[in-house]
């Protein structure tokens, strides 16, 4: 009888939410092995080079930064605090959305308190609505436990305003639409309409953003680089390019041992997938699953994707003022039109600028990007990398070049300098990132939806990721610390939270 | 919508979602332990019931109220009948 490997947790999914699980796992004494089924683990944290230069895949910007707030509280926790340079999007014009049919722009200053007054003075007669809507935000972010490591984590239950739209609670507040889509901006961040979306997990994205709107220095380059020294202090296994095949021994709804797809036979007490729930379920035996528990996962619908064009701005001096700044356009006030598939005016465009050093030379970097579906890709879906048809570059061109002609409208300075160098579509990110449909926040996480999240009926399976408790890199970091409780046990868990926020 | 045509919606849920035989779906069964479904199947019964049935559930105090069937037949009754006012 051949020997197999034995250990702790095997985590699926080397982005944000895996390289977390499998440090804290690792950091409450656990053997791990983390599996990632691309080239390198970081997911859409990983930064491609063209020209030398580094571009954002698909991590351009966070909220969270500000202290005691949850995201800065995770990194102390993890250890990696001191790595994470945040670059704020603060002064004049760093962070700004224009509503281009009515001729209007919004700076955002950083911090509620500050956005407050501004909404105050451009809306005088809605002063009542401004407060309500932030006292709804704050009061739902107190309330979701799942977003204090301070408090015990649970899963709270659920509150009124997961059950209404943000859409409703905003023609509950205001008639004026100008201010609706002032309060759906951020829907972007999420890749869901405000009908769609819950006011509860509006106000839980959208809170860190308004709080603090901020890059990091190196973008995710920084968190994967913190991630693999931590991991060397700890008994945690990279395999790259590798998946689960299939699950080989199964006993009393236990899965003992599995196929690697490097061949390999392996055995581990707990299985986490922080990937995308449908791909769980193709991994997964399905006939230990009920009908219904397979209904629910396949009516998951994916969030929306982007096309984004990524350039630089030539001939600037290094001190040349170049961001870091954020730009969303939005042709119509209305967030609803904009996120439809079927819309097929100009698309909403959100256009970075910040100043990139590499290898000794410094460079003005532009990362512009549109939301997709996948219906503006289906024609080509079939076709892989390097191996597209005309049609599909012909499409890609066509983007490139909006996208090239309303970056230089809005920057006429940049006219002659500004060069796109390459551009990604939501085959691109399907392809390079294994995120089925090339979606960006996995699962449209709509009202009333039970998301495939903790313990599954195969009881040392478990579910985290961005399409477990709320999308982009907050919820998925999230969702690991709320499973690495079920896995350790609330008292360890809850003493080496503790411990490291004491640090 | 009549009490009759709850009872046979709710059971066809279990019988074609969790693949129960018909013959054990009498109101008095418990979900539990006649029905053999566990905890985690909750958020699935929920989820198929609120197709079913075009109702939005909350998993709450109510709904971890339900033991029997019989249970489930007057919660979507009271569901049904809040959704209309």
């Amino acid at each position: 009888m051949h020997s197999i490997k034995h250990y702790d947790h095997i985590v699926v999914g080397g982005g944000i939410s895996g390289l977390s699980l499998s440090l804290l796992l690792g950091m409450t004494g656990n053997k791990v092995l983390l599996l990632e089924k691309g080239k390198n683990i970081g997911g859409a944290l990983f930064r491609f080079r063209r020209n030398g230069i580094p571009f954002d895949t698909g991590f351009h910007f966070t909220g969270g930064f500000y202290k005691n707030g949850i995201l800065n509280d995770m990194l102390t926790v993890l250890g990696i605090h001191d790595r994470i340079h945040p670059l704020v999007f603060s002064g004049p014009g760093a962070s700004r959305f224009v509503f281009e049919s009515e001729q209007e722009a919004f700076d955002i200053p950083v911090g509620i308190d500050n956005l407050i007054p501004v909404l105050k003075k451009r809306f005088p007669r809605e002063h009542a609505a401004i407060d309500r809507y932030f006292d709804l935000i704050r009061r739902v972010c107190a309330n979701t436990t799942a977003m204090n490591l301070r408090k015990t984590m649970m899963l709270a239950d659920t509150m009124d305003e997961d059950f209404v739209s943000l859409q409703e609670v905003l023609d509950q507040l205001t008639g004026n639409e100008l201010l609706k889509g002032f309060c759906c901006g951020y829907c972007m961040c999420y890749g869901v309409k405000p009908s769609e979306i819950s006011f509860a997990n509006h106000a839980r994205v959208a809170v860190g953003l308004y709080e603090t709107l901020a890059r990091v220095k190196d973008g995710g380059d920084a968190f994967i680089q913190a991630f693999q020294e931590r991991f060397k202090a700890y008994d945690i296994e990279i395999r790259c390019n590798t998946s689960i095949e299939h699950c080989i021994e199964i006993r009393d709804q236990q899965v003992r041992t599995f196929l690697l797809s490097d061949g390999e036979e392996v055995a581990a007490k707990f299985c986490i997938f922080t990937i995308h729930p449908q791909e769980v379920l193709k991994i997964l035996p399905r006939e230990h699953f009920s009908k219904a528990f397979r209904d629910r996962v396949d009516a998951f619908e994916p969030s929306l994707g982007f096309f984004s064009a990524h350039g630089v701005v030539e001939d600037c001096k290094p001190d040349d003022d170049f961001g870091p700044s954020i730009v969303s356009l939005y042709p119509l006030p209305n967030l609803n039109t904009l996120l439809s598939p079927e819309y097929d005016g100009p698309q909403a465009l959100v256009m970075l600028r910040n100043k990139e050093s590499a290898d000794g030379k410094v460079y003005n970097v532009v990362t512009a990007f549109e939301p997709s579906f996948r219906e503006h890709v289906a024609p080509w879906r079939d076709s892989s990398v390097g191996k597209r048809p005309k049609g599909y570059r012909d499409y890609k061109e066509r983007r490139m070049n909006l996208i090239h002609q309303r970056f230089t409208e809005y920057y006429p300075e940049y006219k002659n300098s500004f060069k796109i160098i390459d551009a990604a579509s939501m085959l691109t990110f399907r392809d390079y990132l294994h995120s089925p449909e090339g979606c960006a926040y996995g699962i449209k996480q709509k009202i009333g939806q039970f998301n495939l999240f903790g313990k599954l009926p195969l009881s040392n399976i478990y579910v985290a990721g961005q399409s477990a408790v709320m999308p982009g890199i907050v919820g998925a970091m999230i969702s690991s610390f709320i499973v690495t409780r079920s896995l350790v046990g609330k008292e360890k868990y809850g003493q080496f939270i503790e411990e490291r926020l004491a640090h | 919508m009549a009490e009759q045509d709850i009872v046979n919606l709710v059971n066809g849920v279990f019988m074609e979602s969790f693949e129960i035989p018909g013959e054990k779906l009498v109101p008095e069964a418990k979900i539990f332990t006649d029905l053999g479904l566990d905890s985690l199947d909750i958020v699935d019964l929920v989820v198929a019931l609120q197709k079913k049935f075009g109702v939005t559930m909350r998993d709450d105090e109510r709904v971890r109220a339900i033991r029997t069937l019989e249970d489930i037949y007057n919660f979507i009754q009271i569901l049904k009948q809040e959704n209309r006012k």
